[in-house]
């Protein structure tokens, strides 16, 4: 096989992210923002804040719900999410002058600290992380496709690049970072270490990009990664009474089913039946680390206990499992706000990287441009037949 | 070796794609700001009043096998809560009810300050179509409304 030349190498490398860096470069600035999304929310809004000075117990969510509801006697409660223990609790409603109210809950206090409408700035940064706001039609968005096709972006951008600095493991034992031989040499080489030094995390990235792009390609051709929960069957329903009727298990035992089979739960993520033949959705987490927040759960049938479906990693297939590890890799929330810092360290690098790769491109070009018009401009005061001679040598 | 050209292409073609960012900005604001397609006539369907409003005019999309068109009902009279079951569907006929609560495509699901739904419907919308809304309460009866589907979301 003919071994390709440095020079190829590095054309390809150019030619992998130049020509869409700056897309490139605001996915990664985006993406790094999104990691940290939820602490900014909090860093920004006290009503955002789970402040717990008297060392409270956590509140079922179950109790969010009803404190919810009695302030808001007409509004019809969907969903109750969780995060980290410093963020409150999101009871997500409807009213009768609110199509989409969002209630931040102190889960300690039961505090309803803020009822806001519209986008959250979480919503805001990872929707235009993931697609950039192209609308969804048929199941798929252009925006999320450009994304995900960053992945062979970074990936063909670290082999080649890898291929250019082919002792990249130098700098691991002798890092080299000139400050002041000119900008340069001090953009290459924090270029080069930033690159080798992320070099885990471009992998990282690349693999999950790939992953979110098969499961586009999925959704778009109505592939089911998960099934969706069944429904309650109509013969289990109240048939031939006078009044409505209530369903016999809460939304509280639906929870406490799901605490009872898996060890360790902690619901994160709670649906309410939206008509009367739906169930309780109650996902949570529980001891697998790698996996997502909503990883293990069941659904509840509320007219009579039964859990209709299961969600666990032990009972995941090799595309449920990759669905639900996906998320925590690619943004950082495995081990909580130490692993979301790391995330945030190496996605501002990532992001760096992309601005100082288009300034060391920049710079060349440019100097290959004024270089350009500088031998045209001596060539234009040089009389003709002087050139036609000198030609002529 | 540098190039040679220097024209403004050359000089630019790379930064050319930030101008799709510019959509970004253009696409939230018009999720910010939706606009929905003219409601349809309210409707009384035994003790309900229902207005439904179509999400979009594009043509039915297929979704878990079935396809499947969107839209919003709005009940300005009656309780949901006493609807035990009820379907929307689009085509020559309503659907039976028999058929349809046998799965959950086409069901109602929401709340008092609206319902939404995936309404069943053909592939193609006809001039002969109609949508179809099905209600059972609680005393088990049954009933049946529709509505003309405008020109426009014909094919």
């Amino acid at each position: 096989m003919a071994k390709l030349s440095n020079r190829f190498w590095f054309k390809l490398h150019g030619l992998f992210s130049l020509p869409i860096w700056i897309i490139f470069c605001f996915v990664c600035l985006t993406g790094t923002i999104s990691v940290i999304s939820h602490e900014l929310t909090w860093l920004t809004n006290p009503d955002s804040r789970a402040s717990n000075p008297q060392q409270l117990a956590e509140k079922p969510k179950s109790q969010l719900v009803d404190i919810v509801q009695k302030a808001y006697p007409t509004a019809s409660i969907s969903t109750v999410m969780s995060f980290e223990s410093y963020i409150a609790n999101t009871v997500i409603f409807t009213d009768s002058d609110k199509p989409y109210a969002i209630a931040y809950v102190n889960q300690y206090t039961g505090e309803i600290q803020e009822v806001i409408q519209g986008l959250t700035f979480k919503s805001f940064m990872r929707s235009l992380h993931a697609w950039l706001f192209f609308p969804w039609q048929n199941g798929y968005s252009i925006g999320y496709y450009l994304v995900c096709f960053m992945a062979f972006v970074m990936l063909g951008a670290l082999v080649s690049g890898l291929m250019i600095y082919k002792k990249f493991w130098r700098s691991y034992t002798q890092p080299k970072l000139r400050i002041h031989q000119g900008k340069k040499t001090f953009l290459a080489d924090l270029h080069r270490l930033a690159g080798v030094w992320s070099m885990w995390f471009l992998i990282l990235m690349s693999i999950t990009g790939l992953w979110y792009l098969a499961q586009a390609i999925m959704w778009q051709n109505d592939i089911e990664i998960e099934a969706h929960a069944p429904v309650v069957e109509v013969s289990q329903l109240p048939y031939g009474v006078a009044d409505t009727p209530v369903r016999p298990y809460s939304l509280a035992d639906a929870v406490n089913i799901a605490e009872q089979k898996f060890p360790n739960f902690k619901s994160t993520y709670i649906m309410l039946p939206e008509h009367f033949r739906d169930t309780y959705k109650v996902y949570g987490e529980g001891d697998g680390i790698f996996y997502d927040q909503y990883s293990y759960g069941v659904t509840v049938n509320p007219w009579n206990g039964k859990v209709e479906s299961e969600r666990s990693p032990e009972k995941m297939n090799a595309l449920q499992t990759l669905s639900h590890i996906a998320n925590p890799l690619h943004y950082g929330n495995i081990g909580g706000l130490w692993t979301k810092i790391i995330w945030f360290i190496f996605g501002a690098l990532l992001t760096g990287m992309s601005i100082t790769g288009f300034l060391i491109w920049g710079g060349r070009t440019v100097k290959a441009a004024k270089d350009t018009d500088n031998q045209r401009s001596i060539f234009s005061k040089v009389p003709a037949t002087h050139l036609v001679q000198q030609d002529g040598k | 070796m540098a190039r040679l050209s220097n024209s403004m292409w050359d000089r630019y073609k790379y930064k050319v794609n930030g101008l799709v960012l510019i959509l970004s900005c253009f696409f939230l604001y018009k999720n910010l700001f939706p606009q929905f397609p003219d409601a349809w006539s309210t409707k009384s369907i035994g003790s309900f009043e229902v207005t439904p409003m179509p999400y979009n005019l594009d043509s039915p999309y297929m979704h878990d096998g079935t396809y499947t068109k969107d839209f919003l009902l709005i009940f300005s009279q009656g309780e949901v809560a006493d609807i035990r079951q009820a379907y929307f569907n689009i085509g020559a006929a309503p659907l039976s009810l028999t058929d349809m609560q046998d799965a959950d495509a086409g069901i109602l699901h929401g709340s008092q300050h609206g319902q939404e739904v995936h309404a069943i419907a053909p592939k193609v919308i006809q001039a002969d179509h109609r949508a179809w809304l099905t209600i059972e309460n609680w005393q088990g009866k049954l009933k049946t409304v529709s509505w003309a589907i405008p020109k426009n979301l014909h094919l």
